[in-house]
């Protein structure tokens, strides 16, 4: 594969290159919420990490091992979480995000990686 | 990034830039005034002419290989070289047997050829390369059978640039009465290339690897004894009845030229590559996590094969379109699918995905070198440092 095959949409470079709300929340423990899926091994890893404070995400940050996509999908869900309630999930749709994001179809495996890693956060499962 | 500068280009194992001396050669062959006659027309002057250049081509390649000039065939490159060689010695002596033996790691030209004989109902052995991604007469030997006609097993792995032992199994070949084929496509110009050392019967060879043309190649055929082939190009007769088709007089000339080139400057540019290869080596090697692939002394000059800890393969080759470097990694495909060479040297999923292969070459400077090593340590630090183990440390990198 050589790089001419690599043709991203101006959102996907943008959080590629930047990296918005990449990081992690130091809050106290009873603030502070974790959630991840995917494994490394298979191409795909995400980790999101929240402060929750009465039912609502303050702050949200996210971690990934993936292709540019991934990390442009877990940086955009980690930004659009700020203000919402935790029961509110059905807003991530990886369809949708892949619409967004100009995502070719056999990256919608890895995007639906990206959601499984925030309810994971949401729903204080840790693990997916 | 500014994606409208042009990259450093080290990918010269992938493609050459046809030498500015070759493509002069080759103008003289082109236009109204030149030498564009058909090299069939001995009718003529011209076309004697342009034969004359044709034959003189088949001189300089075949000086590279220690052979003489009717012992190389003319074909469209590399690929139909392989074609040419596998089919057309596999159905010529289907009498004998048809059983092949080839190696894992080959060029897909070798593999999808043998996978097409496998479907005319030949046997193929694929054997595994040994220690270092090495194949040799030990990884041959047990896999030759009393109806094996062919063993191919190509002279430089063009992913990792590791050196087979070609001399040795051209020599158990040979004793044991079997034919034997060498992809050369990644060792011409790199390597010196000897017939009466290698003992192979047949062996391809490309122009675009070596600074000449594409579409041109050429395949050498052992005159004596005789190998015999089946064409797989009918009309004309043209190569002895092997390969018919109007000669392609400048690039065959392009291909002349350049394997002249190659022959006489071969063994001091593989000092210079050696020396840019370490370079570029040492100033990637200091990330840390990062892995070479292939046997570390027995390979060429001129390319380095790398695998990175912590950073996924399509990510990292975006984050390096400052540079020309190729992937194993078939990542956008549906499959995600890990370089087949470095899965059969043992690599686990993460490093053989992330693995880059960078080849230096003939217009390659060590300025180029250390700013390719520069962009490497500064973007595989900042993949690592957006990763799950990126540690607040990595994150002043971002």
């Amino acid at each position: 594969m050589n790089t001419d095959q690599l043709d991203y949409s101006a959102e996907v470079r943008r959080r590629f290159e930047g990296a918005p709300r990449h990081g992690r929340i130091f809050a106290a423990a009873s603030e502070r919420r974790c959630g991840a899926a995917g494994n490394i091994s298979h191409g795909v890893r995400v980790e999101f990490e929240a402060r929750v404070r009465q039912g609502k995400v303050l702050e949200c940050r996210f971690r990934a091992y993936g292709c540019p996509h991934v990390i442009a999908a877990a940086s955009w869900v980690a930004e659009h979480a700020e203000g919402r309630r935790t029961a509110e999930l059905d807003w991530i749709d990886p369809q949708a995000l892949a619409q967004l994001l100009d995502a070719p179809a056999h990256k919608l495996g890895s995007l639906l990686v990206v959601e499984d890693a925030y309810r994971a956060c949401m729903t204080g499962a840790g693990e997916a | 990034m500014n994606d409208d500068c042009k990259p450093i280009y080290l990918d010269y194992a992938a493609t050459t830039p046809v030498d500015p001396r070759v493509v002069e050669r080759m103008v003289e062959c082109l236009g109204p005034g030149g030498c564009f006659a058909n090299p069939a027309s001995s009718s003529h002057a011209p076309g004697r002419e342009a034969r004359n250049r044709v034959e003189a081509a088949r001189r300089d390649v075949a000086a590279m290989l220690g052979a003489v000039p009717p012992e190389i065939i003319w074909t469209s490159g590399a690929t139909e070289s392989n074609n040419l060689a596998i089919k057309g010695a596999a159905r010529f002596h289907a009498d004998r047997g048809r059983h092949i033996v080839t190696s894992r790691t080959e060029h897909k030209a070798v593999l999808d050829t043998c996978r097409q004989l496998e479907k005319e109902g030949w046997q193929v052995t694929y054997v595994t390369p040994g220690p270092g991604g090495i194949v040799g007469a030990a990884e041959v030997e047990p896999a030759l059978r009393p109806d094996t006609v062919l063993v191919s097993v190509m002279y430089v792995n063009n992913e990792i640039g590791t050196v087979n032992d070609v001399a040795a199994i051209g020599a158990l070949c040979r004793e044991r009465g079997v034919l034997f084929h060498v992809d050369a496509a990644q060792a011409a110009g790199k390597l010196p290339l000897r017939m009466d050392e290698i003992c192979a019967d047949l062996l391809s060879l490309s122009g675009h690897k070596v600074y000449g043309p594409k579409g041109i190649g050429a395949l050498y055929l052992r005159g004596s004894p005789k190998s015999r082939l089946e064409p797989l190009i009918h009309g004309g007769g043209h190569e002895w009845g092997m390969r018919s088709g109007t000669l392609a007089t400048h690039q065959i000339v392009g291909m002349g030229e350049a394997f002249r080139i190659a022959t006489a400057e071969q063994a001091a540019e593989a000092g210079r590559l050696a020396q840019l290869r370490r370079r570029l080596w040492d100033g990637i090697v200091s990330l840390g996590g990062v892995h070479l692939n292939g046997d570390a002394e027995r390979r060429v000059a001129g390319i380095l094969n790398v695998s990175f800890e912590g950073v996924e393969g399509e990510s990292l080759l975006f984050a390096l379109r400052e540079l020309a470097v190729s992937s194993g990694s078939a990542c956008t495909s549906a499959s995600r699918e890990a370089s087949y060479v470095l899965r059969a040297l043992g690599r686990d999923d993460q490093l053989a995905q992330s693995s880059l292969r960078f080849s230096v070459g003939r217009f390659t400077t060590p300025e180029d070198v250390d700013r390719a090593a520069a962009i490497v340590r500064t973007q595989v630090q900042r993949l690592r440092a957006l990763g799950p183990d990126g540690s607040e440390a990595h994150e002043a990198a971002i």
